[in-house]
Formats: C-alpha cells, structure tokens, sequence
C-alpha cells in the first residue's frame, strides 16, 4: 500500500512538473534579451510523436501520464526498430510504404519523443483533437489535389509544391513535426523575429514594427507575416498566401496566428488556422519545441532533385510502354502511401 | 586592424602556423592564440590602413558590435561579369535590348582573374555555353561571393552568437556562426561554413566547403570545391557597406584574388525581403524535355 502511494505520488509529481514545462513561463531574466524582450534565439528541435490528430485509441483522453507518454514512445521506439529490421516487411511492401519516393527508416527522423505538452494530439481545439469538416469547397480542393497527385504527373505543377522543393512538406508556415529535417534556428533583434529553417534551408523574417500586411494581391508561398509582442508571447499573424498553399488542403485565404512563448525547457509553438472556405471552424495545435545544440544543415533540396526528372521520365515511359496512356494500376502508384487514407476519405465524401 | 591580405592575414598566419604543427583548429584558444599573432605582427609591420578603414564608426548593437542589421544590395553589373566587360547583346533574340547585358567596370582587383591557363580555357568554354552550365539558370543556391551581388537583396539579422544572411534570391539562407571559431563543416554546402569574427569595424567571414557547382557570375566564372573566401563587411557609411571577398583556390587560380564593392542599404520606408522562388521558373527548362505535351 505504501509503496502504491509512493508509486501515486512519484507519478502525480512527474506529471505536475513535466505538465509545467509545457506552461508558457514568465520569462525570468536568463531567458530575457538584453534588451528586455523574451530570448527566442537559438536552434529549436521540433520532432514529436504525438500525432497531429487524435487517435481512436485516444479517444476522449485529451492528456496522457507520464507512464502512459513512456509506454507510448517505446511502443514508437519498438515500432521503429522492426520497421528498420524487416518486420512485417510485407505490410510496407503491400502498400508501398516503405519505398515511396526512396524513403526508408534510415531516412526518418521525426523522434519518438512526445511532445512535452503531454498531450494526445498536436490538435487542441477542436477539443475532440480531431480536424473540424471540411467545408464543400475544403473537399472539392483536397479531391482535386489527390486526384492530380494521384496520376502521372504531364509537368511539375502536378506534384505537390514540397515535391518540387518549393516549400518544405514541414516547415510551413506553420510548423508541423514530419518525417525529416524538423529543425529550425530563430535570430532576434529588437526589430525583427527571423526564422531558418533546415527544411528546403528557407527563411522567414517576420518585422515587429506594427507595419501593415501588404497589399491583398501580394501572394507568396510563405504568405505575409508580422509579429507583435503579447507580454511574453510572441505572436505572428501570416496572410497573403499563394493559391498553392496546401497546409492540411486549406486556401490561399488561410490567416496563421501563431504563438512562441518560452517554457522552462524549451518553447511552446501554438498555432491557429483560419480558413472558413476549408474547415467549418478554426482548429488550433500546441507542440513543445527542444532547444538543442545541433547544426541546422543545408538542405539543397532542389539542386539534388533528381527524383523530379526521374518521375517525368517514369510517367513518359509509363504512357508509351501503355500506348499514350498510363493504366488504372500504374496511375494508382503515383499516390504517396501517406496521403491515401485522406484521399480515401474525401473521395467517399461525395 | 588586420590586413585581408599579405603577411599579416590570420588566413596566412594560420597557415604557417599550422605548418609547423603549433595550432589546431579544435582548439579555439589556438585559434585565439592566431589572431594575437596576427595583431603583434600587424602593429609591427606598421600597416598603413586599408581602403574600408575610414574614419566612419557604426552605431553598435546592444551586445556593442558593429550593428550591420539591414537590407543591403548590390548595385552593378557584376553579377552578369566580375571582370571588366562592355554591353553585349543576350542569348534570347525575343528579349532583344531588354535581355542585353550591361556593361561594368568589374571587381576584381587588377581587372582580371589570374586563371591557371588550362582554367582558362575552361571559363572560356563556360561562356560560350553560358545558358546549359550557369547554375543561375536553373535557380540553384548561388554560393558565396556570387549571392551577395545577385541583382536582389538579402538581409542581415545580427545576434551576438550567429548571424543570419537571408537572401531574396531563392530564399537562399546561411547562419554565420561567431561561436564555433577553429570548427570545420561536417558537410560541403552550396552556401558554404560561414565563421565570422570582428575585426574592429569588419565583420570578418571566413566561407569554407562550398560545392564546386557555384560560379562568381553569368560569364563562366568558376571554381572548384578547394574554393575559400575570405569575406570582409565593413561599414563606409550610416547606409552603406564595403564588400570585399578574397577568394583562394589553388586548383583554378595561380594565387589569391580579390574582389571589392559597396553594398547599399535599401532606404525604402517599407523595405522588406520578398520572394523569388525561381524554381517554378527553371522547371521547364530543366525537366522541359519531359514534359507531357
């Protein structure tokens, strides 16, 4: 019995203190510039294991304890040893999982750690941690997305944009956790926050002048973004992006509020996307990002870009090997195994 | 202050340091140890002050560097040529007197770029096939010196541990690292290992491990992967910048070259970093051949 309550007490503690670490701190003065401002400088590690959605098996579970988070990533660290020693190698083979665009588990890096919020999904709200509907023009845009990616591309402008190394399938804006390279340093002066991002080596520079958004017809791939401080909370509002933007399928009328607030062991990222012409409501995430000590490499994507002439050749071989046209199987592969539940999803929408 | 160039380089006390085996780079009071050097032998020499040494003292940054935050360009014709060169007519005839290329000055030191002869020979057959080998044509990362006097600008964003370069051009990016001297990169990179360090006024970049892709212009200027640059920011003006870039790589040049310009600080009231991501623009002419017509 003692040692059950022990047992309670150690866990209660260290779930109280890891929850805390997540919690946005009044920035005490080693984590102040020295020009008063909350110090966001230095090289923010953003892998997590925490899905972006909640689970099934989550379900109703907003936080999980921290010997539920410890079952949870060795159950991820496991997971990721047999994948790298040919465990149920068939099941990847099967749906091409383990071969699309040459990616193996040697190319993966996006941790088993979970995020320190604890959480059961980088969702927070809706509070179900679930995407809200897409609206009907939300699945009219992500059907037609699928279907091109689906099919043999004619040019480029049929892949998606991180495909041709455009924008990074994780570095946003927002930020989101994914398979590789979720790295970013943050420089800071008085007049600026500017963030680099090993993903496609891209940078966003965002001013805290209280300057204007540009003009609407302005559109950019990273969209337009402008900071303001919110006590200690930095707070970034992105608009003006390009009708490219694919960010969970949402258009180029998304408005990004994003919010970076130092915790007592690293930074909590929390952000809000807007966009009444995708979802039925706006839908927020939360992910505690770790300061680390690693480089953030370049990542030449578009001058190694091999794979984007080698998919033009394949298509073109596809069509003369099948007369002119690619058959039904061969379109089916051109599909990223990662994207098919989705599109599974808002094809049966109709 | 300490001479880009000549006996008192920290570049070339370095290196003969190291030849009798007395530094080493992991070591950074070595490193220090190479710049005390370079100072005792600098004063003693009695240097004369070099061409960015004016009388001109920038505003510092709360840290008390020299504050070099701003959005700086280049304006010129050096990224079409780095050596002197008249106006020429372009390759594209549609573009007629809009795609022609301006005529410059140059900015290398001496006028021309001492190529060994067989290098020589290589630039030259650059240029006659400047469209199918300039990596600017298929928007790849241009390197260091080329980024700086791309006809777009980029931005400086200075902290005390790292300095961030963000350039326009295909939202090229590199940190400038102040707190790692005496490292070596674990990589090559198109943008290069960027350690910086001050030097009074200067902001001193010492760019290892580029890729041997990047060229210095659009006129077949290039290099290959043993390039090193030494580059020099030093502040003329409220809004302005000496640029000058000592660029060393035994393999293509018969010694050490140096090119120089000032870079201007955009004064607009709303000046910004916008987007060229060209790589929408190169795609046809890259992968064009396999198109689905």
């Amino acid at each position: 019995m003692i040692a059950r309550i022990k047992k309670l007490v150690v866990t209660t503690s260290i779930v109280v203190v890891t929850v805390a670490v997540a919690t946005p701190t009044s920035a005490g003065q080693d984590q102040r510039t020295s020009w008063g401002d909350p110090d966001l400088r230095g090289r923010w590690d953003f892998r997590s294991s925490t899905p972006f959605q909640r689970p099934e098996r989550f379900r109703d579970k907003e936080f999980l304890t921290a010997e539920e988070v410890a079952e949870y990533e060795a159950e991820r660290a496991q997971a990721r040893e047999d994948r790298i020693a040919g465990v149920n190698r068939d099941e990847y083979t099967e749906s091409q999982s383990d071969v699309d665009v040459g990616y193996n588990a040697f190319f993966i890096d996006n941790g088993v750690k979970m995020s320190g919020t604890m959480r059961t999904s980088l969702i927070v709200d809706p509070p179900d941690g679930r995407l809200p509907a897409f609206t009907e023009s939300g699945i009219q845009r992500a059907r037609s997305r699928y279907e091109t990616w689906g099919k043999a591309p004619a040019t480029p402008a049929d892949r998606p944009t991180s495909v041709r190394c455009i924008t990074g399938f994780n570095s946003g804006p927002p930020m989101t956790p994914g398979a590789y390279n979720n790295i970013m340093e943050v420089f800071q002066t008085e007049d600026y926050v500017a963030i680099f991002t090993e993903m496609v080596n891209d940078h966003r520079i965002i001013p805290l002048d209280n300057s204007e958004h540009l003009s609407e017809d302005m559109r950019l791939w990273k969209g337009d973004s402008r900071g303001r401080w919110d006590g200690d909370t930095l707070v970034v509002v992105t608009k003006n992006f390009n009708e490219h933007t694919a960010h969970q399928m949402t258009s180029k009328d998304m408005v990004l509020t994003e919010k970076f607030s130092r915790t007592e062991g690293g930074l909590l990222y929390e952000y809000t996307v807007d966009d009444p012409s995708s979802h039925v409501a706006p839908w927020s995430t939360a992910l505690e990002m770790v300061q680390t000590e690693d480089l953030v490499y370049e990542y030449a994507c578009h001058e190694g870009n091999l794979a984007m002439m080698l998919m033009l050749r394949g298509a073109r071989l596809q069509e003369e090997a099948g007369g002119g046209q690619a058959t039904d199987a061969q379109e089916d592969q051109w599909l990223a195994s990662w994207y098919r539940d989705a599109a599974a999803a808002v094809r049966e929408d109709k | 202050m300490i001479r880009s160039d000549g006996c008192c380089s920290v570049r070339y006390i370095y290196r003969v340091l190291d030849r009798f085996g007395v530094v080493m780079k992991s070591k950074p009071w070595h490193w220090m140890l190479v710049h005390v050097v370079a100072t005792v032998l600098l004063l003693a020499s009695g240097a004369s002050a070099q061409p960015g040494d004016s009388s001109y003292r920038a505003s510092r940054t709360s840290d008390g560097n020299p504050d070099l935050n701003g959005i700086w360009q280049a304006i010129g014709s050096a990224h079409w040529d780095i050596e002197p060169h008249t106006a020429r007519m372009g390759p594209v005839v549609e573009l007629g007197a809009v795609g022609a290329i301006p005529a410059g000055l140059g900015v290398v030191e001496g006028g021309e770029i001492p190529y060994h002869p067989e290098a020589l020979v290589t630039r030259n057959d650059n240029r006659d096939n400047w469209l199918e080998r300039d990596p600017a044509v298929k928007c790849y990362m241009p390197g260091i010196p080329r980024a700086t006097y791309m006809p777009f600008p980029f931005q400086i964003v200075q902290t005390p541990s790292a300095i961030m370069f963000a350039y326009e051009y295909t939202s090229s990016t590199r940190a400038v690292r102040m707190d790692r001297p005496g490292t070596e990169a674990d990589l090559p990179s198109w943008m290069g290992y960027g350690l910086g360090r001050w030097e009074g006024e200067t902001l001193v970049v010492d760019v290892t491990a580029q890729m041997p892709d990047t060229w210095f212009d659009s006129s077949g200027n290039f290099h290959s992967e043993e390039l090193v640059v030494e580059e020099r920011y030093t502040p003329i003006s409220p809004n302005a910048l000496l640029y000058e870039a000592t660029i060393e790589d035994p393999k293509v040049f018969t010694r050490p070259w140096k090119i120089s310009m000032p870079l201007y600080r955009r004064l607009e009231e709303d000046a910004r970093i916008l987007e060229f991501k060209c790589i929408p623009f190169a795609e046809e002419v890259m992968f064009g051949e396999w198109y689905r017509r």
